[in-house]
């Protein structure tokens, strides 16, 4: 769409329910789905989304073409422009009361009521339509401004609107106030696009950030797989505030050590943390019972630990020439306390998985969870790089597990803030890859993030969720989202599941099966003003120097500057 | 300036049309396509575009018609020496009131025996391009308009006048008000088109960006 600020149309129709119509009167290729238009009408501004196309003719005979070299090029070309018309659907959005015309002398009283008003003025949910033929335009930079925001902290640029280029703002400490999803079909930049919000909650201070590394991506420069191209790593960029943590002793990440390593004590796990595994396991439905007689017999701590270290299989004789479950086995530990022995030894053998990783010890050379509880207590950030432990069952137990401490702890802190005056939590976002595994139908119900989702928005957590099947993850997860950031997606399940919940689902499905694969996400949900698809900034030194600057260097900072990054 | 170029006196009239007899000796004034204007009273003038032009016989001519052998002489005399004159059809097409032109109708028609002058270029200028083509209306109702026609002959003797005056443009827009006229009448637009094509357009140039 053209830098003018004139007119591209005019409204012919249209209703709240079925969205406005508008009749181009500039080429369509000056227009394109997802544009963000402005309608200006009566002692109101109307913002809204172009969110389709269509042709339209007064006759479908005109349409269908008029007679070959009949008539001269300048006829037909009247004729084509005064019975063909391009028709926009426009789903509004907003609506903002702008007052009278400056000069008139209503605008002073208008102007003296809003003065008077505790609030300012502040674009709203639309509750009414524009008259006819009330002028369209596109969207100018100090509309984008009025509706997502200004250049100021807080406000981290995501992207530029795809026909102007004019900067797009998210607000991030309502982004954080509500869990969040970033969707996109593989391949569409996810895990770039979650780098830059990263980088700004972290730049921005808007809150702690916990990453559930998977791929071991986001802490130390990585390459990319599409360009060979380098890609920074967090770490890389805020080196005293980001800490990288090892999943296991000695781990590697990149090549690179971490800051610490993360050992899991063998006491920390609960039966819980084993149920989860139940798919990945394939576990039975006797293990409930098994687990539970477990702790009764160990207790919490040691349960594990000590079905671990028991027998399988191992017999001695009665005494009477007959062979019995020797002490120290499963099935004589099965035997005393009145468990099915095949259950018992089915379960000891499955979770054989669990008990071989080096990352669970006995006697952990320090306690990881805690301090990485306390680092993001006291405002920085970790990833959580799983290093070689790349396995999905590797994934579940360590989040999950970590994820309940950091629940509790968070409770605590609220708590202790709402009743005691403490200080008040530092605000948390969980972000968690590939969530779908966590948080499908199946999981959902015990794992601890649809939990966070559904109610530690209350506590300062939420998630940050970053998948390729928004369909996969429970639509109770789903609906709890107030920022969602799609980039394209192909199926039409994940489609529906990204759009659920939301006002104009039907207009925007369209919309997000025709973004580019690459580099454009649609914004969408309660965290942003109103829908729009936008051309996602470029992850590169560009990006970084626009973020933070040439501050890196640590030669030229200050001590100051280096204490208050270092999160003191 | 007004024209004082007189090519009949009114025969019988009506608001929204009038007819004209003319004398032969005049024949070569009233053009198919041209516009016209009767005083009516005081400062008030019909105007009106000449539809047809049509020559009633009479007894005479009947009678030479059906006769074997004519002398020239005689038929020149029946010609000329005419009892019964040209009839000049002019479809009303608004009124002059005080100098300025509205394509509205006159409120009353034109009398009997008043006098009916051509327009000059300058009049024509003024009527048609000072009210956004609106008297293309009655083009348009009138029922026995031959309407392809009177528009070929209509655009094609007033788009010099504006071009002279520095208007080209002025073709387009009639044009695109036509299409606008007519676009739901999809038939009725294309003859009307396919009537302009055939003017061979080039000849009236006209204009597009």
């Amino acid at each position: 769409m053209s830098e003018s600020r004139g007119p591209i149309g005019f409204v012919v129709g249209g209703s709240l329910k079925d969205n406005l119509k508008v009749r181009l009167t500039v080429p369509p290729d000056r227009v394109q789905e997802g544009a963000f238009v402005v309608i200006e009408s009566g002692f109101w501004l109307f913002y809204g989304l172009v969110t389709d196309l269509r042709l339209s003719a007064v006759d479908d005979r005109y349409a269908e073409g008029l007679p070959a070299g009949r008539l001269p090029d300048q006829l037909e070309n009247i004729i084509r422009e005064e019975t063909l018309s391009v028709d926009l659907e426009v789903l509004p959005a907003l609506m903002l009361e702008r007052g009278p015309d400056p000069g008139s002398d209503e605008y002073h009283d208008w102007k003296r009521e809003q003065d008077a008003k505790s609030s300012p003025q502040r674009a709203r949910p639309v509750k009414t339509v524009p008259l006819h033929h009330a002028p369209v335009r596109a969207a100018s930079s100090g509309d984008i401004e009025e509706i997502f925001g200004q250049d100021k902290k807080g406000y981290f640029v995501l992207g530029n609107t795809r026909e102007q280029g004019h900067p797009v703002r998210i607000n991030l400490a309502k982004f954080i106030q509500r869990s969040s999803g970033i969707f996109g079909a593989t391949g569409t930049g996810k895990s770039f696009l979650t780098r830059m919000v990263l980088a700004g909650l972290i730049h921005f201070n808007a809150a702690s950030v916990l990453v559930f590394d998977m791929h071991n991506e986001y802490g130390f420069d990585d390459t990319a797989s599409d360009t060979g191209q380098r890609v920074i790593g967090l770490k890389t960029k805020f080196p005293g505030r980001v800490r990288v943590v090892g999943l296991g002793r000695g781990a590697q990440i990149r090549g690179q050590s971490p800051d610490f390593n993360l050992e899991i004590p063998l006491s920390a796990l609960q039966p819980a943390d084993i149920m989860l595994l139940s798919r990945e396991l394939n576990l039975r439905e006797t293990t409930p019972a098994t687990l539970d007689a477990l702790v009764k017999t160990f207790g919490r701590d040691d349960w594990f630990r000590e079905f671990r270290d028991l027998q399988v299989g191992t017999l001695i004789d009665n005494g009477e020439g007959k062979m019995i479950p020797a002490p120290g086995s499963v099935a004589h530990w099965a035997n005393a306390n009145g468990v099915n022995i095949m259950a018992a030894e089915a379960l000891h053998s499955k979770l054989r998985r669990v008990f071989g990783k080096n990352y669970l010890v006995e006697n952990p050379a320090a306690d990881g969870i805690r301090e990485i509880v306390n680092l993001l207590e006291g405002g920085q950030h970790v990833i959580l790089s799983f290093g070689k432990y790349e396995s999905d069952l590797d994934y579940l137990l360590v989040s999950n597990l970590l994820t309940r401490t950091i629940r509790r702890r968070w409770e605590k802190l609220t708590n202790d803030f709402r009743s005691s005056g403490k200080e008040e939590p530092q605000p948390l976002v969980l972000v968690v890859e590939e969530a779908h595994k966590l948080l499908n139908r199946e999981m959902a119900a015990q794992t601890t993030f649809s939990r966070i989702a559904r109610e530690l928005r209350k506590y300062y957590v939420t998630l940050l969720i970053v998948d390729q099947r928004p369909s996969q993850i429970y639509d109770e997860v789903m609906s709890q989202l107030g920022t969602r950031i799609s980039g394209w997606l192909g199926d039409e399940e994940d489609i529906r599941a990204v759009l659920s919940g939301l006002a104009g689902r039907q207009a925007l499905r369209g919309m997000l099966s025709r973004l580019q694969p690459k580099e454009e996400v649609l914004l969408l949900g309660w965290g942003v003003p109103m829908p729009l698809p936008i051309r996602s900034r470029r992850y590169n030194e560009d990006f970084w120097k626009e973020l933070i600057g040439d501050q890196m260097r640590v030669d030229d900072q200050s001590a100051e500057d280096s204490i208050k990054e270092l999160g003191f | 300036m007004k024209s004082f170029i007189q090519i009949g006196r009114l025969l019988r009239a009506g608001v929204r049309g009038f007819v004209a007899g003319c004398t032969v000796d005049r024949i070569d004034l009233p053009r198919f396509g041209a516009l016209v204007r009767v005083p009516l009273a005081g400062d008030l003038e019909a105007v009106g575009l000449i539809y047809d032009i049509h020559v009633d016989d009479d007894g005479l001519v009947r009678q030479l018609a059906a006769a074997s052998e004519v002398l020239p002489s005689t038929i020149q005399d029946a010609q000329v020496n005419r009892n019964v004159p040209l009839e000049i059809s002019v479809l009303t097409i608004g009124h002059l009131r005080s100098g300025a032109f509205s394509p509205a109708l006159p409120p009353r028609p034109p009398l009997s025996l008043n006098e009916i002058f051509l327009c000059t270029e300058e009049e024509i200028s003024k009527f048609t391009g000072g009210g956004q083509y609106g008297y293309f209306r009655h083009f348009l109702h009138h029922p026995d308009l031959p309407l392809e026609d009177v528009l070929v002959a209509h655009l094609a003797q007033t788009q010099p006048i504006h071009r002279g005056s520095g208007n080209p443009d002025w073709i387009q827009g009639a044009v695109r008000e036509l299409v606008v006229l007519l676009r739901e009448d999809y038939q009725r637009l294309m003859g009307v088109m396919y009537s302009l094509r055939d003017l061979k357009f080039e000849s009236i140039q006209l204009e597009v960006e």
